[in-house]
Order: structure tokens, then sequence, then C-alpha cells
């Protein structure tokens, strides 16, 4: 949903949906990754079913990243995604199916937005590099150094669109990352993986909610199945809560505001590309060795409890004494639709409805004061009843005058506040006579002890000419500058909003302005709701059933107010039948620039150019842009033209003729795949189809695949087991011992006329409330404490007093004092196991020696004397039972971890005294005894 | 309005003598087109039919949809503000003229609104008088420069007046005062200053400002040949008509780096003095206002790019 306010919104309401995630990091030793085996327990304490990643959330931030450089060529792009991908794996650990879904072809509803996006993406990626070879000739005239150009192409971003060659390259590679795991990975034997690459139809997250829609529809579909759906967008918490699946979640990256980006010109933190400087670069840590690590790098997830907010939900939405029974199911559904006024990605929002103003609470409350006079729900599996809608569309209107003027007056309170906030701020800047660099002044107890002070006279001297050399963009004119700024803003011209929405006679203003028509133009405004209304029932049948129509869209660029939504109960009635999707060429002369026509063949592109083409007139050069009250031009409306299909597919006609085959096979709709590995039960049954080269999609058998049903057909061109595939990437090897196998997937299909229910399924079993029942102050009976994770029952980390000790004892004196016994952060046991133990100067144990290991139980020691080498190529399983264990103990791992340090290294060391130690203990100790006070000097 | 009125009454008139034209014309009003839109597009359509005689009324043709499509080129560029490349906007501009739009909606493009956002962020060296100034050089169709600045009314008489130094004079004290004082501030006079941004703060904080006009090197004439293919650009600095400085450099603000450093170089003799002084300009000798110190010169003066007292200045900086 275009709305990133809605996910902050809702997290700050409903924070207990909100669970972070435990992510076991693949450990190195010598250079060599060891990587996690994810068939083992999932740390979140929590087991997964499913997992659905909605691609084009993972493929543009490993593309284009924002927050790091960006990947050189295609192929480190692929490799990106791959490991993004089992990062994703690695959390979640789905036990049955992983489907990955990327944007096929959209919904003639949603390229209005996607043009706007390819227009506007295109404009700045032309932009920045302008940008760029501007600031690098100043740099570099200034004497200043830049890493030389990379002699790369500029990624277009627009090229993740179906139909380009990058997202056929793409399904390509990941069908060899597919083969790859589920021949190699243990964690992928017993999935099921369903690939819909961009060949095929709909939008990504919509080509999912369709397979679990249509899985849940038929009998054999495993009511308690576990979701997880990984992807940003607020839409996903929408759709996830239409499916009425009782084990919800969604993973997403952790939203971090205002994270510092890398200069696009010298990769460095904390400037921008308009004050590069491109000096010399400082050292990152002494020897520079932290040059490419960007400061708390990698982002975090988070997982999205849809049960927790159905809890939250459950609580906002009952009603007692109701002229009819109160549903839950219903009026979750209900509060879907609502959250579509504040805004998606097929309508604009309505003017007077902004999520932060509250506009979701507000919707709530009239839609319970409202209810009464309803009589029932507004809407039934996706179905929206126009005549209760009508009645809280006329409640928002009532109110919308008052919220115009009240936004007005917090806007103004606001500007006001953020003035007296920087001249307080500009109070209390620090004096002019402290001192900067080594001499600066350092807070007592603070975690950095301060360094000897180097080279003082030349630090001295620095100090001195400073104030000499401050030409350049700072110094002696910088306080100028900043007093001038303060100045200016104050009287900084905002663009001046001449609809005023605050003022009477707004509504014909903003009718005059957005549409250019005259408030007496009733047929126009009328027209102006029909099609809304018909929006508003679109979107919510495309959530509930589906695609109603390839066709339709809401033909304006803005919305109408609340107030004008009058007498529409029959201003809508069904939409048109049987409408196919655009073929993908089709659909990217419908969403590119011309500018971005390269990814198209030379005779279609040229009728983006052409002043004789029949269609010029959907390539604007430069748009309009309508900040509409906003204060950056991302946020405003693109004024672009919209497509008409009429003439887009007579014009292509012409030059389909033109296609070579390689394109008339991109331009050609695909088929989801479905991939298992060799022992999978499912695998002899495709390769029977095989053999028997049956032509007829052929029906799954349920009882192989936990219920899964669906229809396979055979793969052109297939992936066997035994048959050896080829790696696309030349940086990847070919797969010569494959044991995946492959076959076209289609979901259950049903009757055109179909009503996919909105319900609990009958067996369906709810998770434990986390959410503190409402009278359990009040009664104080029961057994309720807060939850953290999924796990009520978490087990809490204890450390005795030794195992302080211990601690204390190998993280060493630097962070000695009298807290040095305190538990140490949660990351500790990565940081802790790279630096104290660092340096075993012999060779590590071959792998043999490693697995003879297996299954030994854990024994104690000592702290060995001296080398400790091998100790952190702790085989696999080893490791992760400790480190499970460890999770369990809430995180604080130390204990875990530790104890299998002293075991492993241990038993690699062969110590002998330690050997006559390890007799002493007894080996299903969890934690290890405390070591004897006299090996504590010699250590 | 008038002529609107005549426009529109040509329409409906010829539509009501031809009625079957008038149902298969309005069969292109798009759903979403508003009355005054539509009957603009309708009469765009119906002037420029007979330009496409393949157009046959009822029957689709790909001159049909051209037509259709450059009028909806049209349509979009007056009411939604739409640019295209320069060829279709050509066409449009001839297929519709006559046709009168009263009152249409004024949009700013994304471009515009960019080039806004980043004026008025950016601070120092592109502060904004400079920018649009130096924009009009370079492209001045004939490749002799003017800076917009020397639209100033009382330049607009060929050759500065007799009194000119005298009346600058006073201006140019108080800026030898304020930059004297920056410079003291910055460290002194130096290789490492942002002599641009020193010598702006300072006109400006006279309640001057600054005029820059670019040209790139290989079109000023008068250079020795040894220089003539060389790229770069050269900047020359004026403060109320009053010659600064020139400089060199391979682009913009480089150049007008060096001319400002020129500039200052002025300012460190004990004063500066406001003279005519003749000087090349576009291959001829003229008279200049020329800000000097007072020290004995070695060489000629550069050749001006700019000539702020010609009685054509007046064009240039209105155009």
């Amino acid at each position: 949903m275009g709305v990133p306010a809605f996910f902050r919104w809702l997290s700050r309401k409903y924070a207990s949906i909100v669970v972070h995630c435990l992510e076991e990091k693949s450990k190195e030793c010598n250079g060599v990754r060891i990587p996690v085996d994810t068939s083992k327990p999932n740390p979140n304490e929590v087991e997964f079913d499913n997992l659905y990643l909605d691609m084009n959330g993972i493929i543009h931030p490993c593309t284009h990243p924002e927050d790091k450089a960006a990947p050189k060529n295609e192929d480190e792009m692929m490799v990106a995604i791959f490991e993004y991908m089992d990062r994703l794996f690695n959390i979640v650990r789905p036990r049955r199916v992983l489907y990955m879904a990327i944007d096929g072809v959209a919904p003639r509803a949603k390229m209005n937005q996607q043009r706007s996006r390819r227009f506007r993406a295109s404009k700045e990626g032309a932009e920045l590099t302008e940008e760029k070879a501007k600031m690098r000739e100043e740099v570099i005239q200034r004497g200043g150094y830049l890493p030389p150009d990379e002699i790369k192409e500029r990624f277009d971003s627009n090229c993740i669109t179906p139909g380009t060659e990058f997202m056929d390259n793409l399904a390509q590679c990941l069908r060899y990352y597919v083969s790859e795991r589920l021949s190699n990975d243990p964690g992928w034997t017993n999935i099921t993986v369903i690939l819909s690459d961009a060949s095929v139809p709909g939008e990504g997250e919509h080509k999912i909610m369709d397979y679990i829609r249509r899985q849940r529809a038929q009998p054999h579909h495993d009511p308690n199945t576990h979701h997880c759906l990984c992807g940003a967008d607020a839409d996903l918490i929408m759709l996830g809560l239409a499916t009425h699946e009782p084990n919800f979640t969604i993973i997403r990256e952790e939203f971090k505001p205002n994270k510092p980006r890398p200069c696009a010109l010298c990769g460095q933190m904390g400037h921008e590309i308009k004050e590069c400087q491109g000096t010399a670069r400082e050292k990152q840590g002494e020897h520079d060795q932290f040059a490419d690590t960007m400061p708390g790098s990698e982002q975090e997830f988070i997982f999205i409890r849809l049960c927790v907010l159905r809890e939250y939900l459950e609580k906002e939405l009952t009603m007692a004494s109701l002229p009819f029974p109160f549903d839950f199911e219903r009026s979750v559904d209900d509060w879907v639709f609502m959250c579509f006024f504040v805004g998606n990605d097929f309508l604009p929002h309505l003017p007077s409805l902004e999520i932060r103003e509250g506009a979701i609470d507000r919707l709530v409350g009239i839609y319970k004061d409202v209810v009464h006079k309803t009589g029932g729900y507004l809407t039934h599996n996706g179905f929206v009843d126009l005549e209760r809608v009508e009645l809280i569309m006329q409640a928002v209107g009532v109110a919308e005058d008052n919220i115009f003027k009240k936004r007005k007056d917090d806007d103004e309170g606001f500007k006001r506040r953020m003035k007296e906030k920087k001249k307080r701020l500009k109070a209390e800047r620090p004096p002019a006579y402290l001192t900067g660099g080594q001499f600066a002044p350092q807070a007592l107890g603070g975690r950095n002890r301060p360094e000897a002070v180097q080279n003082a006279r030349h630090q001295a001297f620095d100090m001195r000419m400073q104030h000499n050399q401050a030409g350049g963009p700072s110094g002696a004119q910088e306080a100028r500058g900043m007093k001038r700024k303060a100045e200016d803003s104050d009287s900084e011209p905002e663009p001046e909003d001449v609809v005023r929405l605050w003022e009477d006679g707004w509504k014909q203003r903003y009718y005059k302005t957005k549409f250019d028509v005259d408030a007496t133009d009733e047929d126009f405004k009328k027209k102006v709701v029909r099609s809304y209304v018909e929006g508003l029932c679109w979107v919510l049948r495309y959530y509930y059933q589906g695609c109603a129509s390839w066709k339709w869209y809401f033909p304006f660029h803005y919305a109408p107010f609340a107030s004008d939504f009058k007498d529409i109960k029959g201003m809508f009635s069904d939409f048109e039948k049987d409408t196919k999707p655009f073929k993908p060429l089709e659909q990217l002369m419908g969403v590119f620039p011309a500018a971005s026509g390269n990814f198209l063949p030379g005779t279609w592109r040229e009728l983006m150019s052409s002043p004789e083409s029949p269609i010029i007139d959907f390539y604007p050069d430069d748009f309009a842009l309508d900040l509409n009250g906003k204060k950056y031009a991302w946020q405003g409306v693109a004024l672009l033209p919209f497509v008409d299909e009429r003439r887009l597919r007579a014009a292509l006609a012409d030059v389909y003729p033109d296609l070579s085959q390689e394109e008339a096979r991109r331009n050609s709709l695909g088929s989801d795949m479905l991939f298992v590995k060799k022992s999978h039960p499912l695998c002899d049954f495709i390769k029977e189809l095989y053999l028997a080269e049956s032509q007829e999609p052929t029906e799954m058998p349920a009882e192989l695949c936990h219920g899964i049903q669906g229809t396979l057909t055979l793969d052109g061109d297939p992936i066997l087991p035994d048959k050896p595939v080829q790696s696309p990437i030349p940086l990847l090897r070919d797969i010569m011992t494959n044991s995946a196998i492959g076959a076209k997937f289609l979901d259950p299909q049903f009757a055109n006329d179909f009503v996919f229910k909105a319900i609990l399924l009958p067996k369906a079993k709810m998770p434990a409330p986390v959410l503190k029942p409402g009278d359990w102050e009040a009664g104080n009976r029961g057994s309720w404490r807060p939850q953290l994770g999924f796990n009520s029952n978490r087990q809490q980390a204890h450390l005795n007093q030794s195992a302080f000790r211990t601690l204390g004892h190998a993280t060493g004196r630097s962070h000695g004092g009298q807290y040095s016994n305190a538990p140490p952060p949660g990351n500790y046991q990565d940081k802790y196991r790279g630096q104290p133990y660092r340096g075993g100067s012999q060779p590590s144990y071959p792998h043999s020696r490693e697995q003879s290991l297996l299954g030994a139980p854990p024994r104690m020691n000592q702290f060995p004397r001296g080398g400790r080498h091998g100790w952190n190529q702790a085989t696999q399983d080893q490791r992760s039972t400790f480190q499970q264990q460890m999770n369990r103990a809430d995180s604080r791992g130390g204990m875990g971890s530790y104890n299998q340090h002293h075991n492993q290294r241990n038993d690699d060391y062969r110590n002998p005294r330690g050997g006559q130690q390890q007799q002493g203990y007894n080996p299903a100790r969890s934690y290890p005894p405390p070591p004897e006070p006299r090996r504590y000097n010699r250590n | 309005m008038a002529e609107e009125r005549r426009g529109e009454d040509i329409v409906s008139e010829y539509l009501g003598q031809n009625p079957h034209l008038a149902q298969w014309v309005e069969s292109f009003r798009g759903y979403c087109e508003t009355n005054k839109q539509w009957s603009a597009r309708r009469e765009f359509i119906l002037r420029n039919m007979e330009a496409f005689p393949t157009i046959e009324p009822g029957i689709p043709s790909s001159s049909l949809d051209r037509l259709l499509s450059l009028s909806m080129v049209w349509a979009n560029n007056v009411f939604l503000g739409c640019r295209y490349p320069q060829a279709v906007m050509d066409k449009i501009k001839d297929m519709g003229q006559g046709i009168v739009v009263e009152d249409a909606p004024v949009r700013s493009t994304r471009d515009e609104i960019i080039a806004k956002g980043k004026r008025s962020t950016s601070s120092g060296p592109d502060g904004d008088n400079c920018v649009k100034k130096a924009k009009v050089g370079p492209n001045d169709g004939d490749g002799r420069p003017a800076g917009k600045a020397a639209a100033r009314p009382a330049c607009q008489k060929p050759g500065p007046s007799p009194q000119a130094p005298a009346q600058h004079q006073p201006f140019f004290n108080r800026l030898y005062k304020a930059v004297a004082w920056k410079l003291v501030s910055a460290g002194g006079f130096g290789p490492n200053l942002d002599h641009y941004e020193i010598l702006q703060s300072c006109v400006e904080s006279c309640k001057q400002s600054l005029s820059c006009v670019f040209v790139p090197l290989k079109d000023i004439p008068d250079l020795p040949a040894s220089r003539v293919q060389k790229e770069g650009q050269v900047c020359e600095l004026r403060c109320s008509t009053v010659y600064m400085g020139t400089g060199y450099g391979r682009d913009e603000s480089a150049a007008r780096a060096m001319a400002s450093k020129e500039a200052l170089k002025a300012f460190q003799g004990r004063k500066v003095t406001v003279k005519i002084c003749r000087r090349r300009y576009n291959g001829t000798d003229v008279e200049d206002v020329m800000l000097l110190d007072d020290q004995p010169r070695s060489q000629g003066f550069p050749p001006a790019l700019s000539y702020p007292f010609q009685a054509d200045s007046g064009e240039d900086g209105a155009s």
C-alpha cells in the first residue's frame, strides 16, 4: 500500500504485534563460511510451515541498495538476491512450502502508479548521474580524491518490470538457486518450492494471496498451517488479515527512519552528494580495516504477528448490544475496507483522511457509531454494501470541514514549535572555546577510554590553523551561513496552496484547481465519485476474491470529498467479465517513459518518441507535479496522461511482427513452477509424469504434499534429478549432482462465480492469546504475563556467579570495573567469538575429525593454555544445538556458546591435562563448571 | 474571450451541419475529460482533420489514431502541463494555432520543481542570482552572451557615462572595507579560500549583487592562437556594471572561482578605484568601467565578455 505511514502507525498503536527476529549467523572459519543448518529447530521458538516471498521487496534493495554501494553487475545482483533469500530462509525455516512470487503484469488499476513511479525513477536516475559527474569534476578540481569511477552502466531500476531481459535472467537464476539449495541444503530437504516468476500475471503479493485462498478453499487444506509472508508493504497486513488464517505472520526489515546513506559519489557516510569533498578517506579503524563496513550495517528483521493484531482489533471493534449478532471476522473485513479509504495503490486517498491525523481511529469511531444505523456489516466476502458505506462517508463528510481547519492549525503549530526548537538548539550549541579532536572533552566513565594524545604539537598547530583554512564551504563563512539560514527559513516562501482547504469555499476551489471544473458541474463530480466507488469495490474484491477486472482503473488523479458520496447505492453493479491482462511487453509500453525505451525492441521504442507515432501522447518528456500540500517532490502527484488501451493495442498490432523469437517468448504468459527434492514423496510422482510424457495436466495427490493441491504439467526444459543444471552466473558453479525435480504448477481452479469465503475454517485453532485480558487487573486472577516472542513459556536465562567470573575472565580486563560481570549485550556472542581467541596459529583440523565429534556429548573442561585453533570449527550440529539452548535462554547466549567453545577447543586440543580434568565433570550439565582459579593467570 | 466564442461557435455550427460527424467525434471523448477540455480538444481534432486526408469518419485507421494522439498531446500540454520532445511540441504548436483556451490551469512541471528545490536548498557557491544569469550566457543563440543583470535601465545607453566612476566609487570603497575585514576573518588572502563565496558575501553585505557571465573559451575572439582550441569556460564578474575580473576554468564554477580570485586581487592594494578604460570586446575596442587597484598595470586587460552599455542590451536582458 502506498502508505508508508501505515505501518508506523500500526506498530505504535499495537506495539505487541512486533516480535524481533532471532537470527543465527553463519560462522566463518579460516575463510570458509559454514552455513547454518536450517533443518534444526527455529531459534525463534516457533515453527513456520509456509514461507512466501514477495520477491520485488527483495529485488529492489538487492539491485540498487540505498544504504550501501550498489552491486557492480547483474551477476553480483543475483548473488545478493540469493544471499538475502538465504537469510530469510534461515530466520523463518519453513517446513513445508517456499513460495517465491515476482511481480508479473499487474492489473490496469495499478498501471497508473507504476507509470508514475517509472517516469520519476527514470528522471531521478538521469539527474543523479548528471549531478555525480558535475560534483566529480568539481571535487577533482579542488584537488580532492575520489575512487575511480567504475565503468559500469547506470542500473536502470525500471528494468525490474515484467518482460525485460533482466527479469527473464532472474527467473533463470532463481531456478538454478532452487535446484542448488534443494540439492545441497539440508534445511530444504522436505520443502516444496513454488516459483511464480514475472511471466505469470499478477502482482507478487496477490499471486501469493491467490495461492493461499485457493488452497484454503479445497478440502485437504490444513487449517492450522502457519504462514509467514515476507515483504515490507503495509498492504500485506491487510492481505494477511483478509485470509482469516489463524496463524499468519509477516516478516519484514525493521524500519529505521533516517538511516544514513552513503554519499553517491565517494561512498562515505555522513554527507550528501552536494557536500561531497572527496577528501582522502578517513581511516576507519587504526589500519582502515573497517573501511567497508557500515556502522550498524545489517538491517534486522521483525515479525509482525497478525494473530496479535487480531486480538487488538477484537478488543477495539467488539460492540455490545448490536441489533445483529457480532461476528469478529466480519468486522475485521470492515476494518480492512476502511483502511483503503486512507490510501492504497489503486486509488488516491480521500483528502480529509490522513493516516497521521488518526484517520483510521476516526473511521473506527464512526463505524461503531453508525453501525446501529447501518444494521449490518459494510462488506461480505469482499463485496461492498454501498448503502452502508454511504452512511460512513456521510459521517466523515460532516467532519470534513473541521478536519481541514484543524489540519491547518496543527500545521502552523508545528511550524511554530520547530522554529522555537531551532532557536533553542542554537542557544545550546557548545561554546566555541571547547576544543576538538584529540583534546575534545571526554565523558567520565564513557565506553571508549580516551587514547593517549599523539603528536600534540601537530594537533595544536592544526587547531590554530583551522580558522585560517576555513575557506571553502565551511569555517568563517559557515557562521554567517547558519545565521542566514535561520532567517531565511522564516520567510522561505512555501509553495502557495491555492486550494486552501481550511477556508470557506474549499470544495469549489478544490474542484477548480484539481479537476479544472466548476463546482456547479455536478455531472463531472458524480463521474469522479462513481469511479471512486467502483474503485473501492474493485480493491476490496481484489483482496478477497482476486482480480475482478484486469481493465478497470481509476481515471483521475485526485479523489473526491467524503461528503460527495451521495446516492452511491446504484453507482456500481459489476465489472466487465473475462478481461485479460496485458502481455508483458505491452505493459512495458504502458508504464515506461521513452527514456527507458532501450528495454524494448527497436520499432516498439520508436512508438515512444516519433512525432508520427499514434501513441506519442503517452510519453511526455516532462510532466506537471502537484505537491498537493506536501513538501517533497516525491510526495507529489504526477499528472501523467492515462493510457488509452484501444490505441495502444492498435499501435502495437503493427509492430508485433517485428518481435524476435526470443522477444516473443519473453512476451508470452508463463506458468508457476513447482520443485521438490528427490527424497520428497512427490518426486516419484512427478518423475512418473515425465516418464509417461503425459501432456495432460495432472492433479496433485493431496496426501503427498501436506494437503497442497493443484495441477502439474510437464516443463519444456525440465530440471530433473541427476541431470546437471547449468549455472547462469559465472560466479557460481554448475550443479553436477542435481537432486531437484520441477514441473509446471497451477493453483486449484474454481468456477468463475465461486465466492471464496472470508471465514475461519472449521478446525482452525487460534493461537494462545498474548494481550493482557481486559479484566486482569480488576480480577487479578489468571496467569497472564507479558510475552516477548512467539513462545509464552520461554525460559529465562540465568548466570550463576561462577559463570559471571568466567565471562569476566574471558572478555578480558579492558571491560574491568565493578560492572564487568553484567551480562553482555544481545549479540555479544559473535563479537566475543571473534576477538579474544583470534590468532590460533595452527591450521584447522581436517573435517573428518569434526565429523567424528558429531553426536559426542558435550564435555566440560577448563581453559586450555595455549593455541585455541580449531575451536570455532565446531560442527554445525553441535553448534546449533547449543545455539538453541542458548537462544531459548533469552538470547543472552554467552553461556551456550561459551560452553561449547570449551568443549570443542578441548576436543581439538587434546590437552592431556584437560583430558584429566574432563573426567571430573558431568557431561550432561548445562553450565560449565568454574575454571580452577590457578588457571586464570595463565590465560 | 471573443475569439474563443467564435471558435466554439464555428465548431457547433460545423457539427450542426454535419450531424453524422458529431456522434462520431463524440466517441473520442475520454471518460475523465471535462467539458472544457473536451470542447477544446474537439476543436483541435476538427480543425486538423483536413491535414489527414486518409481519415474517414466512422472507420478506425492509424492516421486517425495519429490525429487523436496529437490532440491528446496538445490537450495534455495545455491542461495537464506535460512537455513532449521538441519535434512533437513544434508540431502541435502549429496544429493548435487559433484555438483559444480560456483560463487554462497553470502547472509547474517536475523539472521546474526540482530545479527550484535545488536552488533554494543549495548554499554558497550556487547562490541563486548567479545561477539564473549563468544560464543566459551560453544559451544565447548568437554566441554573444549578455548578463541579465545588464538590463538595468541606467545602463542602457551606449557606452558608460563619464560620471560612472564617480557614481560607483563610494560603493566600492565600502566594498573594499567589507572585503578587507572578511579576508582578515578568513585568515588573509590565499589560495585556499573560496574566493567566490567571499566576494559574493561581501558584495551582498553591501546590498549589491554579483553578476557572472560565462562563455566557452573557444567562443572568445581575440585570443592568442595557442589557446583557441582549448576546452573550458571563461567567467567575467561584474558588480553594478563595473568590471571586476575574468577567470578561466574547466567548468563554470571553476572559472567563476578564478575570476573571483582575480577580482579579490584588486582588493589587496591600499585602495580600489573605478575607472573608464579601453579594452577589446567582440573584436572592437570599447570603453568599459573597471575596478582597478593602485598598482600600475603591466599587461593590458583581457577582452570583455559582456558589455552592459550597449543600446540593445535591454533586449538581451529581456529575452
